[in-house]
């Protein structure tokens, strides 16, 4: 379970998250939905140590993250795919799996068998350079690379952002599947409706750096309301 | 045949500016760490040598003794000095450019502002036909390749390599994956110190020790960073062989004055050409 | 106006100063100032321009140079006066300003620490070719200069004496710090804030970020050149170590030691530095430049503004007064 408590965080003296609070169940697929420059990124930011918080506490499992080093939170159990999905261009699809192993607890490959069953287009194209990835193939690259540090929350940040629409949806029901075999808790910032209705058992809202409201994907699936207050949509 | 000599020459001096620049390179490249007190580091490692033969140690002895005192004052260094100072690489120019002034000001004191000889462990010749080279300065040569492709290995062929690769591409993104950015840029800093007082060690006995010889390395070094391109290792390789061998070849059929304001200004109009140097890529 | 009292009144410190001082002490005082000055010219490139430049006595020794060989007559036999000789090595240092500036920033020009190695990578060039230079006195430098003649229309007034020089290089210097002081805060001074902090937006709002890059370069290089010229009257010989490296970083090391972003600091820490230099390098020998290097190392390090700007401008904040 990650539990965020009155978070505050942002750039310089500008706050982005105001007293930001949010718990996320262990084992659930939590998406969480908001307008741009609400705050999304800044949040999974905070968790990962890559800004610095101004007050307000993170614990995953009861064992407290905020103020730890962003290796360290890597190494607690925080799997992280940043926007972007920033896989190094220059390294084959085995050199950036081999850098994620090195970096966590486990240190070895031994995940390995496993990520290519989830995604057997990495195994095929093992030596070849990320840079010459689609976009849809480093997002599977980025993934895997968080997932091979069997990490117990993974954070995704937009994974569907300049992908193209079939892999999205492939993308969507295999991290679904992974979650409900492994027990993998996910936090999904996203803004595709389509992904978070595939993926996600429990969503929440994002206005201002705040938390809105929280509730499960049925509530979702037969009310409008909630994606036209806080998207536009 | 009076024209390999200079080339001989030629590429030993590319080797040792190869040697000093790598150092450079890892620290500049993995850090946007400018360390001015590089060719004080060079220094030290020579003087290592002087001590070691004052001191009656074997020749040897002392090729050991150097990288490792030099690498455990660039361990200190680095934590008195660099990590306190990361994030503004300006900052570190002038930092560091303090640091020299006082390593040199050390060795001053200790050793006096003199010359210092160190006697070659080898005196012998090799000569093929008809020409003839000192037998230590083609070891050192041999040396240099042997250090220069041991480095490029550790860096593209080991794990401490591909961290420290992946550190260098996206700093950020690598300490999300668990990677400790801290740990490697102090590793990194002292492979490369250790890197500049072996050097220092290796060509003592084939130039004259004083305080004041790092800087006579140091801007070299540099401009073939510049000139080789500060992204791919391959870049210090380039720019070593333009520097080092316009500079030796003219200081031949020239003068050694005119040859290095000419090479620098050559480097200068290179940088200004090509920021990104001769091997950079579209960054 | 009340920003420029603290200027005045470090002006009126100095113009009793010769009253406790001996003769030995009022010259000493005399290079103080020009090398105050010097340091005024990297403050305003570095500090308020944001151009680090690692090569200030590149400027400084042309001025030197150019101001040897107009007063010696080795050129124009006839045009020998000191004003003269002045306005050629102000303008002789700006015009290399503007051609190495032109050379460096143009375009998508040189920055940071490459423009720092680059800029000490000429000094160097410009020492050894200074050295080599045997019409110019080769590594000898040239000798005789002629001391400054502030008579004008045929009335000669030569300056032999140091309390003349002392009170001609005060008022010199200090107008162009005053000048300098009222410049940094008009509209322009904004301008190279602007420039410093946010070139790109600069452009965007329809400045030409290179020209005035270039402007504040120039400037910068013709106060150098002027300290320069006045220097080789005072010191009467010039050398290619004016021009070179070593003197670069020494202003280096003074500018960031007062504190590069305030003019009196950066020209309280050349005068502070030179001053504990000839009183200390007495007593602790050798001992002294490795404490400067340490004390560097260590102010940049602990208190990057500097040394001296750092109590000043809390000093200012308590006294209401903008430095």
């Amino acid at each position: 379970m990650l539990e965020i408590s009155n978070l505050q965080a942002g750039y310089n003296e500008a706050m982005v998250l105001h007293d930001f609070s949010l718990i996320i169940e262990s084992g659930k697929v939590t998406a969480l939905m908001g307008r741009n420059g609400m705050g999304k990124t800044t949040l999974l930011k905070s968790i990962m140590g890559l800004l610095p918080l101004a007050s307000g506490r993170i614990s995953l499992d009861g064992q407290p993250l905020q103020g730890l080093e962003t290796h360290k939170i890597s190494q607690a159990g925080v799997g992280y795919v940043p926007q972007g999905r920033e896989v190094f261009e220059d390294f084959t699809v085995y050199e950036n799996l081999r850098l994620a192993a090195l970096g966590s607890d486990i240190g070895s490959l031994e995940m390995l068998p496993q990520i290519f069953n989830w995604f057997p287009i990495l195994e095929k194209r093992l030596s070849q350079k990320a840079g010459t990835f689609s976009g849809g193939q480093q997002q599977i690259l980025a993934i895997a690379r968080a997932l091979i540090t069997r990490p117990k929350i993974l954070l995704l940040d937009e994974p569907t952002e300049g992908i193209q629409p079939s892999i999205v949806h492939e993308i969507g029901v295999k991290l679904a599947e992974i979650s409900t075999q492994t027990g993998l808790t996910i936090l999904l910032v996203e803004q595709n409706v389509d992904m978070v209705k595939t993926m996600a058992d429990d969503i929440a809202f994002i206005e201002n750096g705040a938390l809105m409201e929280q509730c499960s994907k049925q509530i979702l699936l037969e009310n409008d309301a909630l994606l036209h207050r806080y998207l536009s949509l | 045949m009076d024209f390999i000599l200079p080339l001989v020459d030629a590429l030993s001096y590319i080797l040792i500016l190869v040697l000093i620049a790598l150092g450079l390179m890892i620290v500049f490249g993995m850090m946007g760490v400018i360390n001015m007190a590089h060719g004080e580091l060079f220094m030290i490692g020579a003087y290592v040598m002087v001590v070691c033969q004052n001191s009656g140690l074997p020749f040897l002895a002392g090729l050991i003794i150097a990288p490792l005192f030099v690498g455990l004052l660039g361990l200190i260094i680095e934590s008195l000095l660099i990590r306190h100072i990361y994030l503004r690489p300006l900052d570190t120019i002038l930092a560091t450019w303090g640091l020299s002034i006082a390593l040199k000001q050390l060795i001053v004191l200790w050793f006096g502002p003199e010359s210092q000889s160190i006697a070659s462990p080898v005196d012998s010749m090799v000569t093929l036909g008809t020409f003839s080279y000192p037998a230590y300065r083609l070891l050192v040569m041999g040396a240099a390749i042997l250090l220069i492709g041991g480095t490029f290995w550790t860096f593209l062929k080991t794990d401490f390599g591909l961290q420290a690769r992946a550190v260098i591409a996206r700093p950020d993104t690598a300490a999300t994956l668990g990677i400790n950015t801290r740990h490697l840029y102090r590793w990194s800093f002292v492979i490369g110190t250790a890197l500049a007082g072996l050097a220092g060690a290796l060509i003592a006995p084939t130039i004259s020790v004083d305080p004041q010889m790092g800087l006579g390395y140091l801007i070299p070094g540099f401009l073939s960073i510049l000139v080789g391109g500060a992204g791919p290792l391959a870049g210090v390789l380039a720019g070593g062989a333009a520097v080092g061998g316009t500079n030796s070849l003219l200081t031949v059929w020239i003068s050694p004055v005119a040859a290095q304001i000419a090479v620098f200004l050559l480097a200068i109009l290179v940088i200004r050409m090509r920021p990104e140097g001769l091997l950079g890529g579209k960054k | 106006m009340r920003h420029l009292l603290p200027v005045i009144l470090l002006g009126s410190l100095f113009a009793i100063a010769p009253l406790f001082l001996s003769d030995y002490w009022i010259s000493q005082l005399s290079i103080y100032l020009i090398y105050g000055l010097l340091a005024l010219s990297l403050s305003l490139v570095w500090g308020y321009g944001g151009i680090l430049c690692f090569g200030q006595a590149v400027f400084f020794g042309i001025g030197a140079y150019v101001m040897a060989v107009m007063t010696k007559g080795m050129i124009l036999p006839g045009l020998t006066h000191t004003f003269i000789g002045l306005i050629a090595a102000v303008t002789a240092s700006v015009l290399f300003a503007i051609a190495l500036g032109y050379f460096l920033f143009a375009g998508k020009g040189i920055s940071g620490p490459y423009l720092a190695i680059v800029t000490l990578a000429i000094a160097i060039v410009l020492e050894r070719l200074m050295s080599n230079w045997y019409a110019l006195g080769g590594y000898n430098g040239l000798l005789d200069i002629p001391p400054m003649n502030i008579g004008l229309f045929g009335f000669d007034f030569e300056l032999w004496d140091s309390i003349p020089i002392f009170y001609t290089l005060l008022i010199v210097v200090f107008v162009i710090f005053l000048g300098l002081s009222i410049l940094t805060r008009s509209s322009y001074g904004m301008l190279l804030t602007a420039l410093k902090t946010h070139p790109e937006r600069l452009a965007f709002f329809g400045f030409s970020v290179l020209q005035l890059r270039l402007s504040v370069f120039a400037l910068s290089a013709g106060i150098a050149g002027f300290a320069g010229a006045l220097f080789v009257t005072v010191d009467g010989f010039a050398s290619p170590t004016l021009i070179g490296f070593t003197l670069s970083t020494e202003i280096l090391i003074w500018v960031a030691l007062g504190g590069k972003e305030m003019l009196m600091a950066a020209f309280l820490g050349a005068i502070a530095t030179r001053f504990a230099e000839s009183w200390l390098s007495e007593i602790f020998g050798d001992y002294w430049i490795l404490a400067l290097g340490l004390a560097f190392m260590a102010s940049v390090v602990l208190l990057p503004k500097g040394l001296i700007a750092t109590p000043l401008s809390a000093l200012a904040k308590k006294l209401k007064i903008r430095l």
